[in-house]
Parts: structure tokens; C-alpha cells; sequence
């Protein structure tokens, strides 16, 4: 049944969705305008070093026509529209300087499937391992195990993702040659739905994933842990163990089941960060990811770039989340009714 | 008033009792960083008697790209520093930026905890809304495009880190604050006359101080790993070299490609210790000050 109030609750929650993505992105537009700097001339002094050629005969009309493709004529407040125009209503986050001509939906469109493959897996894998290792974890709360374990899961799960990266490159890649450095894949596989190459691109995935799974698996176990601890004190699990159940059905139908609710929760919640928590860990490895374009744009002081990828990023995360908010209350009665 | 004077040293007296014979965890966490902040605060007279006089980062004081010895512990780089020399100042720019901007950001969440917390109703609302939505955007990038765009030296960098840390400690403070105005003393506060102002000041705030050290702690670590990381790619002040910039130095260098470990290493050691020994700290502060999660985390 629809009420009054749960059509409040959506009705307030896309509100906020929304205006978040507005103020997010305003914010970033007017930002970017207001470094000094125009990036027109930036980017022919750029050709110019590239190709060593000197183009002080560039006219007006051609600076004109690369301000009205950058979307850079008139004042900040008709660029201002018209970018918003351009993005909201066709869906175009202009060209690239790192790729001149082609627009940075392109860019991002290459490059997206590499983060969301990697990343979606190492997270799903993270996942799976801390619930279990959580689970069995407080399943042994106030052993010697369980306490070893949860000061090692606290310091492990703070470090950064990238700090690992390096360790791993050193000793893995470099030290003993067991895994390749860098790139997705190997130079000498033709891409395509062949063995040879999925076993490569599987192959290159392993470390940088690694060094996500490490560490988020601690994460996932210390929130694991503690909903079992919580779950442990509940007067069903009292009757069930006094009903003479086996232990792995305890475990399973009793406190897995219920853990997994809002762990699940959280791992929507930790896709959605998918684009986001990694870009420094694909530029270590020079995975042709997200993060390695965000870098390279950057450094080519490419602001269109810069600006598409930080949009697509806030994008998604708050959709996950909204998603999130709307699907949890079917869910779980007991967030309904607050 | 009494009562609260003798709470605080009451929790002193926890504190330095722990650090005696308290779990093996903290006491760590607690001598890492100690022994870690003394080599940052010593690092202008080690380096003074090390390198005579010179600063760290100057080129060409010895030769290039010497192996570790007994006078040059880590060897030297491509450019004649010597690198033991170059990580204490690296861990003590670290250090100061992490205080800063963690410093910063906690000054930000008290003031905003607390008067959300205490004020409640729409003004807790809009202001928990707004941290809620600073803590799910995606701020790395948007540092990094910052960083990218912006000449920064030290403070200005602290700032920065801190305007995208503060929401953490905010979480942390806030909801204690929410716990501890339902406390009886605070009702009997009210019933004595006492303005919200007041009770936010000689009532709750001096009881808040454990959970504004673990949202510092927390606020050191966030700020650090974002300062870090910032630098790891080559943005920042560049001649401010905290260890972030090391690896930027030696990586650009190709330092583990060449076989040069140590330059990786040093640093990269250097900074999970800082952040294992924060979270070791973190870990014991709530013990003592939040004794229900004894029952939780078991030591």
C-alpha cells in the first residue's frame, strides 16, 4: 500500500539526490573557471611543443572556433548554461585535449569496463571473504583468535589501497617476477573473446586487485564480526542452540542470513565508491582504468577530462546511494516505519 | 564542576595506567608514534650533525647513488642526497601536515557537532544532511583536481585536507553529543537554569574530550592518506617533501624498476607505521572511554 508518507520519503530523497548532483556540479563548473589560465591557449602552446611548429599566425577565427567547441565564449554565466545544456540534455561532456578531437564520453567509455571489471570483481571478492572470515570470527568472540585477528583487521583495513600497491609491485613484480607490472594485458594477445587473451587480462588483474581485496576484506570482517557478536545475544539463537541444532545450520540459517542484510547494504553501497577509491592503485599499475585517465588529464592539465570523470564519479556514487535508500525500506520493516 | 575535573583525571589516571600495563595494542600504537614523533621533532639536529649544516634536499652533497652503508644507512640518490636524511624530514613535513589539517578539521567537527547535536531539530537536520553528503561524494578526485589547478604551500595544503576530513569527526562527535545530552546531569543542568550554551560548555564538552581525541586521530589518518596520496602522483608544494613526495621522487626516478628498494620501501614503511600506530591509539582510546565496547572488541 502507497501512503502519504512513503511518498514523502521518495519525494525527499530525490530532492536531495538532485539537488546534491546540482550543487556538486556547479560547484565544480565554477571552480575550474576560475583558475587562471585559459586553457585554449594552453593547449595550442601544447601543439605547438609537440609538433615544433610556430603558430603565431593562428588567427582569430581559429581561436574563436576552439572557444566555441571548448564551450568558452562568453561570460562565465553563458558558459555556465550552455555547459549544462550540453550535459544534461545531450549528454555531452565536450572534447578531450588528451585526445583531441574525441569527446570525453569517449575516453570514458574505453576506459570505464577496465575499473568496473576489476574493481567489481576485487570488491565482490573482498566481500565474500570478510563475511565468512567475520562470521566464523565472531562465531569464536573473546578466543585468542578472535582477538589477534581484530587488532590485525583494524590496522590492516586503514591502510591505503595504494601503499600496499607499491609493496606488492616491489616484491611480486619486481623482486620475484611472479606477476607482470603494469597494463591490463599482455602486448603479445590479440583482444578478443579467446583464451589466451582472458586468461592475460586475468592474469595482469591479479595484483592490483590483490591489493584491494588485502584490505577491504579486513574492513568487511570487522562490521561482519560485530553484527554476529549482536546477533549471538538474541534469544532466537538461544532457542535454536537449546533446540539441539547443528552447528553449520546455526551458523547458516541463523546468523549468516541476518548478517547479510545490511552487509548487503554496504556492498551497494561500496560499488558505487567503485570509480572512485581506486585511481591511484590503476596508475601504479598504469591500468588503462579510470583512475590512470583522471591522472594523465591532470597532468595535461585537461580540465574537460578532469571535470567528466569527477562528474561521473559523483554521479554514480549518489545514484547507488539513492538506489540504496529506495530499496532498503522494502527490505527491512523496521526502516520503514521510522 | 568538581565532579567533572575529577572525571577527566580519573580517565588521566586510566590513561596512564593503561599505557603501564594496558593492552599490548595501544601501549604499540602508542610507542610507535611516539618514537616516531621524536625522530620528526630531532630531525633538525640529526640533520644538522649529518649533513653539516646542508639542508636534505640539497643536490650533489655526496656521490650518487651509493648502497647503504655505515654513513649513509640508506645509500644515496640519483641526485647526491643522502636518503636516511631525506625520510626524517619527509616524516616530519608529514607529520606537521597531518597535525595541521587534522587539527583544522577537528576544530570544524566540534563546532559543528556540537551545535547540531545540542540545537536538534531542523538545524541537526540540514547540517547532518550536509556531512552526510560531503562523507559520500567522491572527494579524492575532486583534491586531487584542486591540488592540480592551485599553487598551495603548507597551511594552504592543511586547509585543504581538512575542508574534506572534517566529516568523519563530525560523525564521531555528534553522536556522542546526541548520547550525552539524554545523561541525567545535563537534565539537572536545565532544571538549574543553565542556558544550552552554558551546558554545551561546562556540561557536555568536557565529557566529549576522549571522542575529540579519536575524531583527531581519525582526522589525522583521513587527512594523511589524502596528503599522501596527492603527492604520490607529484601534486602539492613541491618543495615541501613530505614522504608522499619521496615516493613521487622515486618512482618518477624508477626506483623499484633499477633495483633501488630502499627509496620505495623507507617511505612506504615509514607511513603504515603512522597509520597502524593512529589506529592502534584509536583502538584503545574507545576502550577506555566507551567501556560497553569492551564487550565487543574482547581484549
Amino acid at each position: 500500500m502507497i501512503t502519504k508518507r512513503m511518498i514523502r520519503y521518495v519525494g525527499i530523497k530525490i530532492l536531495i539526490y538532485l539537488i546534491t548532483i546540482f550543487v556538486a556540479f556547479s560547484v565544480l563548473f565554477f571552480f575550474l573557471r576560475l583558475i587562471p589560465g585559459d586553457p585554449v591557449s594552453r593547449f595550442i602552446r601544447q601543439i605547438e611543443q609537440r609538433y615544433s611548429i610556430q603558430l603565431a599566425q593562428v588567427t582569430r577565427e581559429i581561436i574563436a572556433e576552439y572557444k566555441r567547441k571548448f564551450g568558452l565564449e562568453g561570460d562565465l554565466l553563458t558558459q555556465y548554461i550552455s555547459y549544462l545544456r550540453r550535459v544534461f540534455l545531450e549528454f555531452d561532456l565536450g572534447p578531450s585535449f588528451l585526445n583531441f578531437p574525441n569527446p570525453v564520453q569517449d575516453l570514458i567509455a574505453w576506459r570505464l569496463p577496465w575499473s568496473i571489471g576489476l574493481l567489481g570483481m576485487a570488491t565482490l571478492i573482498s566481500w565474500i571473504i570478510g563475511i565468512i572470515s567475520g562470521t566464523l570470527i565472531g562465531w569464536k568472540r573473546g578466543s585468542k583468535i578472535d582477538s589477534v585477528m581484530f587488532v590485525i583487521s583494524l590496522c590492516m583495513s586503514q591502510i591505503p589501497f595504494y601503499l600496499l600497491a607499491l609493496f606488492l609491485v616491489m616484491f611480486l613484480a619486481y623482486v620475484f617476477s611472479i606477476f607482470p607490472p603494469r597494463w591490463a594485458f599482455s602486448p603479445t594477445v590479440t583482444p578478443g573473446l579467446n583464451l589466451a587473451f582472458i586468461s592475460s587480462v586475468i592474469y595482469h588483474a591479479t595484483l592490483p586487485s590483490l591489493s584491494l581485496i588485502l584490505i577491504s576484506s579486513f574492513g568487511w570482517l570487522i562490521s561482519t564480526r560485530s553484527i554476529t557478536i549482536t546477533i549471538l545475544g538474541e534469544d532466537y539463537l538461544l532457542f535454536a542452540q537449546a533446540k539441539g541444532l547443528r552447528k553449520i545450520r546455526i551458523l547458516n540459517r541463523y546468523i549468516l542470513r541476518n548478517a547479510l542484510l545490511p552487509q548487503t547494504t554496504g556492498l551497494a553501497m561500496s560499488l558505487g565508491f567503485i570509480v572512485n577509491g581506486f585511481y591511484l592503485v590503476e596508475w601504479i599499475f598504469s591500468y588503462p582504468g579510470m583512475g590512470t585517465l583522471l591522472v594523465q588529464a591532470i597532468n595535461a592539465l585537461d580540465y574537460n577530462t578532469v571535470q567528466g570523470i569527477i562528474l561521473i564519479s559523483i554521479f554514480t556514487v549518489l545514484t547507488a546511494n539513492l538506489i540504496i535508500d529506495l530499496v532498503y525500506p522494502l527490505i527491512d520493516p523496521r526502516i520503514r516505519s521510522e | 564542576m568538581s565532579q567533572q575535573k575529577s572525571f577527566i583525571q580519573q580517565k588521566i589516571t586510566a590513561m596512564s595506567s593503561l599505557l603501564i600495563k594496558g593492552p599490548l595494542a595501544f601501549r604499540a600504537g602508542f610507542f610507535i608514534l611516539l618514537f616516531l614523533v621524536t625522530l620528526a621533532i630531532l630531525e633538525p639536529c640529526v640533520n644538522n650533525y649529518l649533513l653539516k649544516g646542508h639542508s636534505s634536499t640539497e643536490f650533489g652533497l655526496f656521490p650518487k647513488l651509493l648502497p647503504p652503508s655505515f654513513e649513509h644507512p640508506l645509500g644515496t640518490d640519483h641526485f647526491g642526497r643522502d636518503i636516511f636524511s631525506l625520510q626524517l624530514t619527509g616524516l616530519k613535513y608529514s607529520l606537521i601536515i597531518g597535525l595541521l589539517a587534522g587539527g583544522i578539521a577537528t576544530l570544524v567537527a566540534v563546532v559543528i557537532a556540537t551545535t547540531s547535536g545540542y540545537l536538534g531539530g531542523k538545524v541537526d537536520s540540514v547540517l547532518n544532511a550536509i556531512t552526510n553528503s560531503v562523507l559520500v561524494i567522491p572527494t579524492l578526485p575532486i583534491l586531487l583536481a584542486i591540488a592540480a589547478y592551485v599553487r598551495m604551500n603548507l597551511l594552504m595544503l592543511s586547509f585543504t585536507l581538512a575542508a574534506f576530513s572534517w566529516p568523519w569527526p563530525t560523525r564521531v562527535i555528534r553522536a556522542q553529543i546526541l548520547s550525552l545530552k539524554e545523561r541525567p546531569y545535563v537534565d539537572l543542568a536545565k532544571v538549574s537554569g543553565l542556558n544550552s550554551f552554558e551546558i554545551m560548555f561546562f556540561e557536555i564538552l568536557p565529557n566529549l574530550m576522549p571522542f575529540i581525541g579519536v575524531g583527531f586521530a581519525y582526522a589525522i589518518i583521513g587527512a594523511m592518506i589524502a596528503e599522501t596520496g596527492l603527492r604520490l602522483i607529484g601534486l602539492g608544494p613541491g618543495d615541501i617533501p613530505s614522504l608522499g613526495l619521496l615516493l613521487f621522487w622515486y618512482m618518477g626516478f624508477g626506483a623499484i624498476a633499477q633495483g633501488y628498494y630502499q627509496m620505495v620501501l623507507a617511505p612506504a614503511a615509514l607511513l603504515i607505521l603512522i597509520f597502524i600506530s593512529l589506529n592502534l591509539i584509536n583502538v584503545g582510546l574507545e576502550e577506555i572511554f566507551n567501556p560497553r565496547l569492551k564487550k565487543i572488541t574482547g581484549l
